[in-house]
């Protein structure tokens, strides 16, 4: 069981300390704050396989969506590769309810880069690829901007602040593709394909960019080094939520979080709190609350894809282990999108169904398929034609395809079918009553029935 | 010479150095046709497939993969992507884009006579504390209401104020 | 010996072997069904048809552990010691589920579409679908899109298993086919102006695993199921594809590549591919003719081999020609006619056609200039008798120097072989002229006897392709009445009775000629590689 969130009001920010700063995307503001101080001190101090031991040790585990531990991630790559060794850094946010990487990447771009810097120094990369989402272009600016001043100040390119090592930083945009957060998605749309996750085996790892070692990072962990480099793995570890004590393979929930909050709160932001708080501290403690005095019926606990918390599932933790715990996929990107009482579960549903749709990459049968026919069956359900057979099939789906069950090739599909999961499961009345309200006449049949003309849906 | 002017191509062969295959300039060359041309035709698809040493049908295979590069014609000078994803959906954000489509006159994917103007829906922005948004040319518009969106519209329509640009130059 | 376990059968592999989950299955008679992958392109793991469970037996205690989560065998390798489950709940389930995607928004055009009874879709739907329709349904048929001259696009069939891609881009390298799209709208194309129009175009058709690429030569012509298929060899260039002559009736409908490791691995050009329709032409000689003086006067096969054996042997000098169209039988038996009656015949090599240069292909496939599928087996036959390679030109020269010859010249051309100038060459040193051949040429207008000789698709016998590589096959369809095969008309000339069995005379030419002494163990449907060196033969009473 693991322990609750030690007290988190007032949590003093240490991702969100610049932000607030005139000019904070400077490198003058960046470094009058003390930035760059922990990469100087790394390049001088420490060899790369000894700082991969200190991130290790931090139990850092990545920011992206699957909290994988990030220092045994850097630790995969072969010992002897004669390289090149690659870093992606994926900026390709767009699992809904997410921001907090752009908070970042326009608000405090050098705690990001310096975050880079330092990975790359670990891993021995020369080149990272910074994957940018087209929709960012404030971020992309402040980023080039960023990293010019870096070159020009010996902190990129040869030689960085007088060392051995070199880095060079390059910004590459995508093209509105949610699958290109997935890091073979990534990987294949830097090499310039349509982005169609890879199998693996091969890891990244071993066989990524251009065939060579790679690691994918997301934005945030980034940062985390960063912070990790400038005030040590105690510091790391005093917050968040240790591991469970009884399960050596719990590499517990460890450091600050932003957590994105939005939808029906007072207070929509990103708050940096240590990880653990649970969905409610957040909506009541930093989110003012439910707004219009209304009161909540269900929350998006890490990004769509995570599923769904009822009400009262309010008070599970919002770490690594939590969601599990109520049928969700996870943490995800900690994004917690709340829904009030006036919420039509099929109009949530039929949100989700139809951003997976659009966003499948079509490379595998149940995805492409799945996906597609969620979303036809709530076109159906919603237009008032819908079955309760219907609820039948989409549990179907939901339970049969993704990686979890080895039905396709990469997570999106298990994304797309947790909110239908957690919905039906946890609000099957509702869509009941709204099926046989709208559709009296038909709810019962079984036999399969016409679909709707096809319009026009993306 | 083509479609792709002699800058274009110097633009895109800047790109050369940074990666080691000519494939993974695919992405920034179509960017950077897209800025200047504001679609990118067919044409400079086998121009920029020739620079890159691909088939054209290479290039097409990427560019449709992402929904963003218009091919029959150049979107509006501005363009207005308004997120229909989860958090701006529950604040109303699908009403807005049907009320901006209604005074613009146009459906999602489609540029208003003039050419002012092309609305489309895009998926989460990634600006979910300013729910409902809409990011048109490199600003971020946000707590979107009917009234702020179709005094956009008249405003862009009308060609009062540049609010929004049609892509910056990067 | 190192092995696999498939629903419980051991698999033995063979050290070093690395094969995936499907072929391990295929060893133990078990078919585990799939559409994207293909033993010549990448994997990508993507139909997800194939999904099977998996785990590994520990050799000491026989435990076996099995993974949670089902893996599509075409990525799994088969190392020693894996076990692979095809036949539990989970794994039909997936099939099931995987058939009912599929289906979703395939039109059932079965009816119309030439596909059908070779469909995977079709055989994998009863074999591993639901009977029972589900989801929404809304019936349509396929568009149809024009990929180039040789292949159109049934676009609503396709289940994306990308294989056609992934030739054009891993075989031919040539990249004109791609998708256009993301997710369900996802569809096959080509660029415009740049159709599928590479020499291996055809084989994208034998790819795909439903009805949504379309053989413009086969479309509509004929249902797969009234077909036989024989083996071949295609007779257009020296490569020698092996392949699948299918017919109906003893028509020839379509030559499909035959799978084999030596030479075409799985695939064959277009030109061999579309080769055939010189088979079922009107312009095939028939009659069986023979001139005197301005006129023809027809005759009977019964009676004009033994007419023409007797006026060779009234001329005494023999010279036989052999085109590299015949097989090595064909080949030896006319030499060994010609030495009979003439111990000083000349048995020289034909014209063997050239066009252009070879053409190579990304995964080394090539497409060779010479023309013809028998050159190296027919040169060898006429090194035995003559001692070194002796072709028409050093013929055309003897037969100038020399008094009146009787010669014998085997066609079996595709098209015109010969000009009206060489033709006369060997008119006029002729004293009888015997032609059989399949089409009219100058050398026909100028023969003594017009015989009409079969196609590749009449014949059984054996070729040698440029790598020294024999191939045996059997005949496909009966000739067109009037038509008899070489090997038939030599047997006679030959005085020997009885059907002509190819495999006999090849026994024969094995032990007689070295070269072939690898031919004298009965030939596999790959064929022999005639460099394999062969013991001495103990020699028999």
């Amino acid at each position: 069981m693991t322990t609750a969130a030690k007290q988190i009001m007032p949590f003093e920010p240490v991702l969100l300390a610049n932000i607030h700063k005139p000019d904070s995307h400077t490198l003058r503001v960046y470094e009058a704050g003390g930035g760059y101080q922990g990469l100087r001190k790394v390049l001088k101090e420490k060899t790369p396989t000894e700082f991969i031991e200190v991130v290790k040790s931090s139990n850092l585990r990545g920011r992206g969506g699957a909290g994988f531990p990030t220092g045994l991630k850097w630790s995969f790559l072969p010992k002897d590769h004669p390289g090149p060794v690659y870093m992606c850094i994926n900026a390709d946010e767009s699992e809904p309810g997410t921001f907090n990487n752009r908070i970042l990447m326009e608000l405090d771009p050098h705690q990001v880069i310096e975050g880079i810097i330092l990975s790359c120094y670990a891993t021995k990369a020369v080149t990272a690829y910074l994957y940018i989402r087209v929709e960012y272009p404030t971020c992309y600016q402040r980023l080039q901007q960023a990293i010019d001043e870096c070159y020009a100040a010996n902190l990129l390119g040869k030689n960085i602040a007088g060392s051995d090592f070199s880095l060079d930083i390059f910004l590459h945009r995508g093209a509105a593709a949610y699958i290109c957060g997935e890091e073979t998605g990534l990987i294949e749309s830097l090499e310039g394909k349509r982005a169609w996750p890879r199998i693996k085996p091969p890891f990244p790892a071993v066989e990524g960019v251009f065939r060579k070692p790679t690691v994918v990072n997301n934005i945030e962990t980034a940062a985390c080094v960063t912070q990790i480099a400038a005030r040590g793995v105690e510091w790391f570890k005093s917050i968040g939520v240790p591991s469970d004590p009884n399960n050596p393979r719990d590499p517990g929930s460890y450091g600050p979080k932003l957590y994105c909050l939005s939808g029906h709160v007072n207070k929509p932001g990103c708050y940096e709190a240590p990880l653990g708080i649970t969905c409610r501290q957040l909506i009541d403690e930093y989110g003012g609350g439910i707004w219009k005095g209304r009161k909540a019926k269900a929350a998006i606990p890490g990004g769509i894809s995570m599923g769904l918390f009822t009400e009262a599932e309010f008070d599970t933790p919002l770490d690594f282990a939590g969601p599990g715990k109520v049928g969700c996929l996870g943490l995800g990107t900690a994004a917690v999108v709340v829904l009030d009482e006036t919420v039509s579960m099929v109009d949530f549903l039929h949100n989700s169904c139809r951003f997976f749709a659009h966003e499948s990459c079509g490379q595998c049968t149940p995805c492409r398929e799945g996906t597609h026919w969620s979303l036809s069956m709530l076109e159906r359900i919603k237009a008032g034609k819908g079955r309760l057979k219907d609820l039948d099939l989409l549990l179907e789906i939901g339970d049969t395809i993704g990686i979890i069950p080895g039905t396709t090739i990469c997570g999106l599909s298990d994304g797309a079918a947790w909110p239908i999961k957690n919905a039906i499961r946890k609000f099957r009345p509702e869509f009941e009553e709204y099926i046989k309200r709208t559709n009296p006449t038909g709810y019962m049949v079984t036999e399969a029935v016409n679909a709707l003309p096809v319009v026009a849906l993306h | 010479m083509g479609v792709l002017t002699e800058e274009m191509i110097a633009a895109i062969k800047d790109f050369f150095p940074r990666y080691p295959t000519r494939q993974a300039v695919t992405l920034p060359a179509l960017h950077i046709v897209n800025e200047r041309l504001r679609y990118v035709p067919l044409e400079a698809v086998v121009e920029i497939a020739q620079l890159l040493e691909l088939a054209p049908a290479q290039v097409q295979d990427t560019l449709s993969f992402y929904g963003y590069f218009k091919q029959d014609k150049p979107h509006g000078e501005t363009r207005a992507w308004v997120c229909r994803s989860i958090a701006c959906a529950l604040r109303d954000g699908e009403q807005v884009l049907d009320h901006m489509c209604h005074v613009a006159g146009i459906h999602p994917g489609e540029t208003t006579k003039d050419d002012k103007l092309t609305i489309e829906f895009a998926e989460c922005l990634g600006a979910c504390e300013y729910a409902p948004c809409m990011l048109a040319g490199d600003v971020l518009h946000k707590n979107l209401t009917n009234e702020s969106a179709e005094a956009f519209v008249k405003q862009t329509c009308t060609g009062h104020g540049g609010n929004g640009q049609a892509g910056a130059k990067h | 010996m190192p092995k696999v376990i498939v629903d419980g059968i051991e698999v033995e592999l063979a050290a070093g072997e690395r094969i995936n989950g499907i072929q391990a299955a295929q060893r133990a008679g078990v078919e585990i069904p799939h559409y994207c992958w293909h033993a010549g392109l990448t994997v990508v793991a993507s139909c997800r048809m194939c999904l099977v469970e998996t785990g590994s037996r520990n050799p000491d205690t026989g435990d076996v552990t099995m993974v949670p989560k089902l893996v599509p065998a075409c990525q799994t390798p088969a190392t020693p010691n894996t076990v692979f489950i095809t036949n539990s709940e989970k794994v039909s389930n997936a099939r099931a589920m995987v058939e009912e995607d599929l289906l979703i928004d395939h039109p059932i055009d079965c009816p119309i579409c030439d596909k059908a009874g070779e469909c995977n879709l079709q055989d994998y739907h009863f074999k591993y679908g639901q009977d029972q329709r589900r989801a929404d349904i809304r019936p349509f048929t396929s568009r149809k899109r024009e990929m180039g001259d040789t292949v159109t696009l049934f676009v609503d069939r396709c289940v994306m298993c990308t294989r056609c891609v992934r030739f054009t881009r891993e075989i031919s390298g040539t990249s004109e086919l791609f998708v256009i799209n993301r997710g369900s709208h996802e569809e096959i194309d080509v660029f415009p102006g740049y159709p599928l129009e590479n020499r291996m175009s055809g084989n994208v058709v034998d790819l795909c695993p439903v009805g949504a690429l379309g053989d413009k030569d086969f479309l509509y012509k004929q249902r797969v199921w009234f077909m036989r298929k024989h083996d071949g060899v295609c007779t257009g260039c020296s490569t020698g594809c092996s392949i699948s002559v299918e017919e109906n009736q003893d028509t020839v409908y379509r030559l499909k590549p035959r799978e084999n490791p030596h030479i075409n691995q799985w695939w064959m050009c277009d030109e061999g591919r579309y080769g055939y329709h010189h088979v079922h032409s009107d312009r095939r000689l028939t009659d069986v003719q023979r001139r005197d003086g301005v006129n023809w006067t027809l005759l009977e096969w019964s009676q004009v081999v033994r007419e023409i054996d007797e006026r060779f042997r009234n001329v005494g000098r023999v010279a036989v020609v052999l085109s590299p169209h015949l097989t090595v039988e064909e080949a030896y038996l006319l030499g060994k006619y010609a030495r009979e009656v003439d111990p000083q015949a000349q048995v020289v090599l034909g014209p063997v056609p050239v066009e252009g240069t070879d053409e190579t292909f990304k995964n080394g496939f090539t497409i060779r200039a010479e023309k013809a599928p028998n050159r190296r087996g027919v040169e060898e036959v006429v090194t035995h008798f003559m001692g070194q390679v002796a072709t028409l030109d050093n013929l055309l020269i003897s037969l100038a120097n020399s008094e009146p010859t009787a010669v014998w010249v085997s066609g079996g051309y595709k098209s015109n072989w010969i000009d009206a100038a060489a033709a006369d060459q060997i008119a006029s040193a002729a004293a009888c002229l015997v032609v059989h051949d399949t089409f009219d040429s100058p050398l026909t207008e100028k023969a003594t006897y017009r015989l009409p000789e079969g196609t590749f698709a009449e014949r059984e016998g054996s070729y040698v392709n440029f790598n020294e590589r024999l191939q045996s096959v059997p005949w496909a369809i009966r000739p067109p009445a009037g038509v008899r095969v070489a090997g038939s008309v030599y047997l006679e000339l030959l005085g020997e009775v009885g059907l002509y069995k190819a495999r006999r005379v090849l026994v024969e030419v094995a032990e007689r000629i070295v070269y072939f002494a690898a031919a004298a163990e009965p030939v596999g449907p790959l064929g022999v590689d005639l460099k394999t060196p062969v013991l001495e033969a103990t020699p028999t009473a």
